[in-house]
Formats: structure tokens, sequence, C-alpha cells
């Protein structure tokens, strides 16, 4: 009986300890909301009429103007995107994404991210302007979707944010004036997919990819489709 | 030095001379169980793995799940004999009690002839496995000769892949599409960490190494839908650093790769 | 005692000055103070720029880590020879632990016994946080899209449980038992260099908070092999991993030296080689082996720290370096080091076999040919990591064939198993489950590592599951089982109690069948081509991975029975009288609990320790005949006790 009651409790000792560990460790990184895509009417699309959802993100050159607070939290002069990292859009709808691009950049370490992919028509709109592709040398920053294979609907968007020019004017908000870059892609089926940054604007690191490059809530995120 | 080893096996018994090894009390028994153990190992060993492999999609990819099935099939009495062994000690020789048995077991110090065939049987083995694997290795003289293969340039960034074609306009894509039937060469590069390319149905694996190329080929021989996976942890999304890779008829492959973007430079 | 002669002209100087009686409250105290005094200057002076980050916290880690030691009193000899008055024998008796209670097991105490008990509980405290974190890992794979923790953290997770793993599996046998129990099994008062026997025990305690502390500075994103360049790019988690690397490879190499010198310095008199237990072989092997493998690794990290703290470009290919350098590097311990790990664990099992099944050892020499054949091979094997990185091919048919061949002395080794057993009266207890699980365990990881070494299968399996399900069953199904045996053979001498039967085979035979159910779906995945350390996989791999999740927490609840009443055992077990298997190794001669000096008389040996069966020794003290007869040791032992009497 006493080693019963010995084993038993060794048993929920270590389950209390893992679920408190865990419990901990989930909690360590979790981004604090999520962005809902906006649904509004539909649209007619190469795939017929569907949903049309919209999603507005920021580049922002350091970590005060989103997620993080005005006090930037623990890295306020990383890199990030806004105003969350955790995005949500609808299955099988037309999503459309504005981005405010407030940041300087430089050249691509690999120039296929200055091409628009996965888009509809391959296209997204530069401050109303449609383009293809960017100068792969005067990139601020890229939105990039991909996933795990094989188990849910292929997704792949890649969309450069051209750069900010060094001397842009400074609006009220002590930001250059942004480029606004505009672009739809078509969702399949419910699936976790992540994006991320391919302008390597991790500053300071290897390859410049560490930082803000490799820490979700900054340049990376997760993207649900449900 | 070795005063007592090589005294020792002289001493060891061999058993009554008058009753041959093979009937007395171990044997029978311990053969039964590895006979047993073989007739359930042995087809686990020839389905099982090959079948969780999965379809090839190269005749290297075949060749590879041969080599895995004969090496389980060789691995079979190794592993019978040991366990054969193994379980019958638990049933036939044991002792329960608080106290000590009595030493009444044989004094076993060893035996040169057991010894020695064992030496020998698992050098065999290994030659075995060896001559296998060298000639598995070796490249079949019909891929070298069939042609300019296909080449596809494979660039690893942190956590996605891009493929560009250079004999076909600089065609890019994020996945990857071949014309079946199709020798390939992989050129393949990192802009970053190292990362592996790996098209598991083909059986190709070649890291991705930054300031460096690597090659791999594969000749597709099935058309389909096929998986490319990124097998060296290369930072916080090598879990989504993930691919498929579409084998098609070589008419379908031209006028894919003609649709793609070119590449800007 | 070497320097007792020194020391007792000290005495006569004087006589009351002693060594301070620290512990490790004033350690952390000490060195807590070191790493603040270390932060604030080194954040002064050196956070600027692109390095400050990671100079910033190389300092304050090497300023606990130095903090720690001398707080603990690690360096209060050296301190006092540096002033001109060595340790007086009544020093060395304070450092010993003499009347000290359980007070000694937190101190720096040179006995190797209180050594051997600091290292058991230290590598079981270190299974329990790396168990936790498999808990952990399972959990998140448990189904697909299974978002439980975030990649980051994912990532970390399983290099931290790799690396606690791994130190704790190198320490668990060569620490508690080689430190414990080798001494007196070779006759040996203690070991030879006793303060640095305490120093490489508490390197690691002071490495094991900079460890942990790798998940408070932004964790790691690279698993515990740290390949470069992905290393460079790490958040300043990576430094304090660094720095534990540094820390443990100056305290294995420091352990090895001691064990290898005390093995073949200090055997009792007659102790020939062919007299020495063969777990004598094993661990000395093994330490040895640590000593020439581990400087790589060191070196690597040294390299690497370099890189992250004033911007050398070792590993940088854009700038010359080479990443391959960093794989070499690493692999050069990674492979002899899973030896390491495994030629103790299995040397144990091989020392308790002969006891169970009343049998001699089934060829000593085989033994001992099997363990120097994979020792020696064990170098020569490394590069078959790198079959798929893109070097020259030319490499590929060598390695193959070194990995290849090392399969023969495993085998032998095996042999010697089945031979110890064959005809045997074997006597079921737990002890002796270790070598029934271990060959199970070991032929799977044996046969699946013969797999990988052949390079177009390596094509396929090379960074799958089917890698991490074949090394879990080398390193847990036979080492950490290995383990799991020994300490329930040795517990009674270590401990003065017996080890429950009952509650242990219950955990142990959990473990086991929790162990092949998880590995066994993990073989599945592997080969259907699920990468390893992956946060995430398609729903192909549903079923295996759900299956090892099962089988983990089976794990789980195996490893805290087993846990339980190691614990209870510990406080309320019967009292183990002093030779409770009737072996004959000498540890098995000294009362329990084991004198300070181990023997008042030392033993003369005038055999091997096998002699099962052989000249009616049945009884492990049979009263001495004769003394320089050739009859098996237990009379050897009694000729000491004799002497005392």
């Amino acid at each position: 009986m006493r080693a019963f009651v010995g084993v038993a409790g060794t048993l929920l000792g270590g389950a209390v300890a893992v679920a408190l560990a865990g419990t901990v460790l989930a909690h360590a990184t979790t981004a604090p909301h999520q962005l809902r895509a906006q649904v509004s009417g539909t649209a007619s699309t190469p795939q017929g009429e569907l949903p049309h959802a919209f999603l507005e993100l920021d580049t922002w050159p350091d970590s005060m103007a989103g997620e993080h607070g005005p006090s930037g939290g623990s890295h306020p002069d990383w890199v990030s995107y806004g105003p969350a990292s955790s995005l949500s859009v609808p299955a099988h709808s037309l999503v459309t994404v504005t981005i405010r691009q407030y940041d300087t950049g430089g050249e691509l370490n690999n120039d296929f991210f200055g091409t628009v992919r996965g888009t509809v028509d391959g296209t997204a709109t530069v401050d109303g302007r449609a383009v293809t592709q960017v100068d792969p040398t005067e990139v601020g920053h890229t939105f990039t979707i991909h996933a795990i294979p094989s188990s849910q609907d292929p997704l792949f968007v890649s969309v450069p944010l051209p750069a900010v020019a060094d001397d842009a004017p400074v609006l009220d908000n002590g930001y250059p004036a942004p480029h606004v870059i505009t672009f739809s892609f078509i969702t399949g089926g419910p699936g976790s997919y992540v994006w991320q940054c391919e302008y390597p604007c991790g500053d300071g690191t290897y390859a410049n990819f560490g930082g803000p490059m490799s820490a979700q809530g900054y340049m990376e995120g997760t993207l649900t489709v449900g | 030095m070795t005063d007592t080893l090589t005294t020792a096996p002289a001493d060891a018994p061999g058993g009554p001379p008058t009753v041959p090894a093979w009937k007395r009390a171990p044997i029978a028994p311990i053969l039964g169980i590895f006979v047993v153990l073989c007739a359930l190992l042995t087809p686990f060993a020839l389905f099982v793995p090959a079948h969780l492999m999965g379809d090839a999609a190269s005749a290297h990819m075949r060749g590879i799940e041969s080599t895995v099935t004969a090496f389980s099939l060789a691995s079979v009495p190794v592993a019978a004999l040991v366990w054969a062994v193994t379980i019958y000690s638990i049933i036939g020789w044991r002792h329960r009690g608080s106290e000590p048995p009595a030493e009444e077991a044989p004094p076993l110090r060893g035996n040169t002839v057991v010894q020695v065939v064992w030496l020998v049987l698992s050098s065999v083995l290994c030659l075995f496995l060896l001559i296998w694997g060298l000639a598995v290795l070796r490249p079949t003289p019909s891929a070298a000769s069939a042609g300019q293969p296909l080449m596809v340039e494979v660039t690893g960034q942190q956590w996605t892949w891009s493929f560009g074609y250079p004999d076909n306009g600089n065609a890019t894509a994020d996945r990857l599409v071949l014309p079946v039937n199709q020798p390939v060469q992989f050129r393949v590069t990192s802009k970053d960490v190292i990362h592996s390319f790996w098209i598991v149905q083909m059986g190709v694996k070649v890291d991705a190494n930054p300031g460096e190329t690597t090659l791999a080929s594969v000749t597709p021989d099935r058309i389909g839908t096929f998986d490319i996976r990124c097998a060296e942890l290369c930072g916080l999304y090598h879990a989504y650093m993930q691919t498929t890779v579409q084998v098609v008829s070589a008419d379908q492959f031209a006028s894919w790769v003609q649709a793609q973007p070119r590449a800007t430079s | 005692m070497v320097d007792t002669a020194v020391a007792e002209t000290a005495i006569g100087r004087e006589p009351r000055r002693r060594v301070p009686r620290l512990n490790v409250l004033t350690g952390v105290v000490c060195g807590l103070i070191l790493a603040g005094a270390g932060w604030g200057v080194s954040s002064w002076l050196l956070s600027a720029g692109d390095y400050g980050a990671d100079r910033v916290v190389s300092i304050t880690m090497v300023c606990w880590a130095v903090g720690f030691l001398v707080g603990v009193g690690a360096l209060a000899g050296p301190i006092r020879w540096l002033l001109g008055r060595d340790l007086s024998v009544a020093d060395e008796h304070v450092l010993a632990g003499k009347d000290q209670g359980v007070g000694r097991y937190f101190r720096f105490t040179t006995d190797h016994k209180v050594v051997g008990v600091q290292y058991l509980v230290l590598s079981m405290t270190l299974f329990g946080v790396g168990g936790l974190l498999a808990m952990l890992i399972r959990t998140q794979l448990i189904r697909p899209g299974a978002r439980f923790v975030s990649p980051q953290t994912y990532n970390t997770i399983v290099g931290m449980h790799g690396i606690i793993m791994i130190i704790g599996t190198i320490i668990m046998v060569s620490g508690p038992f080689g430190n414990f129990i080798l001494p007196i099994m070779i006759g040996a008062r203690d070991m030879a260099f006793p303060r640095l026997n305490a120093l490489s025990f508490w390197l690691i305690c002071a490495a094991v908070p900079v460890l942990l502390a790798t998940f408070f500075f932004g964790g790691i994103p690279t698993g515990w092999s740290v390949y470069a360049p992905l290393s460079d790019q790490a958040p300043a988690g990576m430094d304090c991993f660094l720095i534990t690397i540094i820390i443990f490879a100056i305290s294995s190499g420091i352990a090895g030296v001691n064990i290898t010198t005390t093995a073949v310095k200090m055997r009792a008199r007659g102790m020939t080689w062919t007299r020495t237990p063969i777990f004598v072989f094993g661990t000395v092997s093994s330490v040895a082996l640590g000593v020439i493998a581990f400087p790589m690794f060191m070196a690597a990290m040294v390299l690497e720290g370099l890189n992250r703290t004033t911007g050398t470009v070792f590993y940088d290919a854009a700038h010359g370096g080479s990443a391959w350098l960093y794989a070499h590097l690493f692999w050069l311990m990674g492979h002899p080091e899973v030896y390491v790990i495994l030629l103790p664990a299995f040397a144990a099992v091989l020392e308790l076999t002969p006891v169970f099944a009343r049998k001699p050892l089934f060829s000593f020499l085989g033994a001992v040919t099997g363990i120097a054949g994979i020792i020696g091979l064990s170098m020569f094997v490394w590069a078959h990591h790198m079959f798929i990185s893109g070097w020259a091919p030319a490499l590929d048919g060598p390695f193959m064939l070194t990995t290849e061949l090392i399969s023969i002395p495993t085998g032998l080794l095996i042999l010697v198993l089945l031979g110890t057993l064959w005809r045997g009266t074997v006597w079921m207890r737990l002890p002796v489950m270790a070598t029934f699980a271990m060959l199970w365990n070991f032929i799977i990881g044996g046969i699946t590592g013969i797999y990988l070494s052949d390079v177009p299968v390596d094509q396929a399996m090379h960074g799958s599951m089917f890698v991490t399900a074949h090394f879990h069953f080398t390193l847990m199904g036979g080492a950490l089982t290995g383990f799991a045996g020994a300490l329930a053979y040795w517990f009674p001498k270590m401990t003065g109690r017996m080890l429950d039967e009952r509650l242990g085979m219950i955990g142990f035979w959990i473990i086991q069948i929790g162990f092949n159910v998880t590995f066994l779906g993990m073989f599945a995945v592997g080969l259907a081509g699920q990468p390893r350390r992956v946060a995430d996989y398609p729903s192909l791999f549903a079923t295996g991975n759900l299956v090892s999740s099962i089988g983990a927490y089976i794990i789980g609840s195996g490893a805290l029975i087993y846990l339980y009443a190691v614990v209870h055992s510990w406080r309320h077990g019967r009292r183990a009288p002093g030779n409770p298997w009737g072996a004959k190794t000498l540890e098995w001669q000294v009362p329990t609990p084991v004198p300070l000096e181990n023997f008042t008389v030392l033993p003369v040996v005038t055999s091997d320790f096998y002699g099962y069966g052989e000249g009616g020794s049945a009884a492990p003290t049979p009263a001495p005949r004769r003394i320089a007869a050739p009859v098996p040791s237990g009379a050897a032992a009694t000729t000491q006790e004799g002497g005392t009497a």
C-alpha cells in the first residue's frame, strides 16, 4: 500500500513537472494576439466566385510600433512586422494583403525572391503600380509564405517589398513615408503555414539571418488557413 | 601473462562424450526457438522495411530498398541466434530464490572453436555487406552514357528551397518539376547555413553547403508528386523547409518550364 | 597519500590552521557575486558592437564557473600550496569528509566514495531534466500541426535534451561506479588524484547552471551537434552552450586521466592485467578514449567562441573558413563519444553477468579484445557522419569499411555475454535483467547501425528519424539499460541497502516495453522519410509519431517508478549484507558501509575474480587455507580481513 502511494505520488509529481515545464516553455514565445483577415463580400477569381478577405500589415525598422508595444520589448532595435505576426485567413478565399513598408534595405542574397510569386496573375502593386519583380538590389523585406506539403494544400507566395529610399521624407510618426504594396492570393483548404522575410535583415549576425530573422514575432510568423 | 586463460579452455568440459552435442538439453530447444524466430523475422525483413519506405521513384531508390531488404534478411539469423540463446537462458537456466545458487554450472572459460567460428562468420557477414555496398555505390555505366543530363540549380536558403533551370532560359521555381526518364543533375548550394537536399522517394540526398556546390544525380522513372525535405537542422523553420517534386512527361515539362518566371539577372 | 611526508612537516608548523569548510552554498554565493561583477564590468567595457552581447554573456558565465569553484573550495589546496603551506594530514581528512555526515556530500570532498555518490545523484538529476525535455518533445510531436511550443523553443528543447542526456550518459557509469567501485575493485585506498577527482565533479556542477541558462538567452536553434555556421547565427544561448562544453571537456579530461592513472598504477599486489576485472577495462578504455576525443569538441567550441566574440571566421566559407572543419572536429569527438558512453555500461553488464550466471566470464581475452577493437576502430569511423556532406566520394569506401568492421569486436562482446549465460544457473535478480534487455535492444541498435554504415542506404536514412531511433537503441537500449543494471548491482554497496526488487523490476520492464514501442515507431516514420529534429510533420507520419509519443509516456512512467524504487530503497530499504550477490570481486569483500580508506590491510590477489564453479569456492568469504595459493579472490580478500582480526 505504501509503495503504491509512493509510486502514484512519484508519477503524479512527474506529470506535474512535465506539465509545469511545458506550460512555461509554451508561453515563453507565444505571440500576444492573432490578426484575422476581415472578410468583405466576394470576388471573382480564376477559380470562380470566392469570399474576399483583407489583411493589413506593416514592416517597421524597429520593434516599437508593432506587437511588442511602444517600449519595443526586449529588442526594441530589431526590425519587425506589425501589427501582429500570427495571421489567420479563411480557406478557399481570395486574400488581399496590403503592406506598408517603412524600412530601408539593400541587396537580396538570392535574386529568386526579387520576383513576385504565387499571387493572382503573378503581380503585386507597388504604390499603385503593377509589377512582377523589383530591383533585387533595392529590397527592404519580403513576405514569403510556405509550408509542409503533402498533407495540406500547397501554398507558396513570395512578394518583395521595395526599400524606402534613405532620403525619404519623414512622417509625423517618426518613420519615413512608406511604400504601399498590395497583392492577392487564393487559399486552398485549411492548414498551418508559416510566413517569413527572405531579405537578410538580421544585421550583425551570420548571413544577416539571425536576431529578428530567427525569432518568431519579428520577421516571421504563422499563417493559419481555416 | 595469460596463465588462466590459456589453460582454461583445456579445463572446460565438452560435455559427456557419449551423447552427440546437438542432442543435449540446451541445443535442441534453442534450435527450436531459433527456427521459430527465423520464421517470424524473415517475412518481417522481407516486407516491412521496403513497405515502409514506400514506392520508389528511381532505380537508385529501388537499389536502396533492396539493400535494406537484403541486409535485413542477412541479419535475421544473427538476431534469431542471439535472441534464441537469450530467451532460452531466461526460461531454461533460471534460478529463483533469495540466496545465490550453488556454483554447479560448468566453468566455461572460452571455447576456441566457438570463438573462431563466431569471428569468421561475423567477418564474412561484414565482407558481404561491404561488397554489396560498394557494388550499389558504383555508378551505373548506363546513367553516365545516357546523354546530356538536365541541369537543375538547387539553392537552400533559410527556410525555403528555390530551383533554377539554367538550360531552360534560367527559369526559376519554388518547387521542382522534372521530366520522366531524363537524367537530372542537381547542383546544390546554400546561401547561408548547411541544409540537406533530400528527395525522399528518389533516394537523393546531399548537403547544401554555403560557399560550395555539391552534386547529385538521379533519373526519375515514375510520374507523380514526391517530397523534398531539408534533412539538416537549419534553424527556426527547419521543419517547414519542404516542397514537392512533380515528375511529368517531357511535353508537360517543356510547357511548364516555359511559363515560369526567369531569373532577374 | 603521496605527499604525507610533506604534510607532516606542515603539521609541525601550523597545527591548528585547517582548510576552510566551504560547501555548495558558499559556492553558489561566490559564483553569483563573481558573475555579477563580471557582468557589470563587461557590460561597461565590452557591450558595444555586434559581439557585445556574446562577450558579456561569455564573461559572465566564465566568472560564475570560476567563482563557484573558488566558493566551493576547489582551490583550497593549490592556494595553500602557493602560500607555502601544504595540506596536513588533518586537512586531508577534512577534505576527505571524515566524520562529516551527510554534509560531506555537499562539499568539495575528496573521498572517492563521496564523489561516486555525488556523480550518481548528478547523473540521475540530469536524466530527470533530459527526460522531462523528452516528454515535451514527444508531446509536441504527438500529432501533426500541434503547436504546443513554438519552433524556436522546440529547437532549443531538442538540443538541450541531446546535450543533457549526452553529459548524463557519459558520466553515468564511469562517474558513480568508476569512482566509488573501481578503486575498491582494484584494491586501492582512493583514486590516484583525490582532489582532481572532486574537481572533475564540481566542474560539471559549475557547468550545469551555465547550460540551463541557455534557455534564458534565446536558446540554441542547432541541436546539440551545433553545426556551424548555424551556430554563428544563434542567439547568446549558444555562448552558454559552448562554455558548458569547454568546462565539461576539462572535467572529463581530468576524470579520464585520474581514472586511467588509478587503474594503471594502483592495482593491488598480484592483480595482473589478466586478473583485473573486465569493468576496469571497460571504464578505463572509455575514459581514456574520452581524453582523446573531447579536446576535439572543446577546440571546435573555442573556435566557435572566437567566431562569436571576436569576429573570426573559422567556419565561414564566404570568408575563407569551412563549415566542414567544424563537422570533422565535431564527429572526431562525436563518434568515439558513443563508445565512451557504451563501453563502461557494457563492461558493467559483463561484470555482473558471471555473478548471476554463477559461471566465469566466457573468454576474458575475447572481452578485452572486443573492447580494444572497438576503441581502436572508434577513432577511424567518424566520417561516416559525412557521407552526404558533399565530400570526395573516394572516401566513402574506406569509412564504410571501418564502420562495418566495428561490428566484429562488438559481436565478440555479445558472444562473451551469451557464452557466460550458456548452461549457467541464472539467478533472476534485478541486475541481470539488464543483460537480457541489452541483448535484445543492442542487437536492434547494432543491425540498424549497419544499414546506416552503407553509403547508399545512408543517402535515404541520413538525417531521418531512423538515425534517431538507431542511436537511442544503442545509447538508451544498450548503455542506459546497462546503467540501470549496474545501479541495481552496486546499490547495496554504495548505499548499504538493497534496491527494492519488486518495484525495480516493474519500473525496469515498463521502461523496456515503452522504449521498444517508442523507437520501433520512430524507425517506421524514419523509413517513411520523416526528418530528424522537426517541430512539425505531414499527417503521413501521424500514426508512427502517435505510437512513439505513447511509448515515450510509458518510458517516463517506468523511469519514475524506477526512480521511486531507488529513492525509497536508499532511505528505507532492507539493510544489505556486505556481499549480497555472493560476488568475488574485491569491492564485495570490504564491509558495508565501506570505511574511509577502504582497506585496513591492502589485499593480495592470487587469481582472477571469475572463478565461479571452480574449486568449490562457493562461499564469498572462505577461510584462508594458504595465502599465495592460486585460489579465487575471495581468499585473497580474506587475507586482509585476517590481518585486521
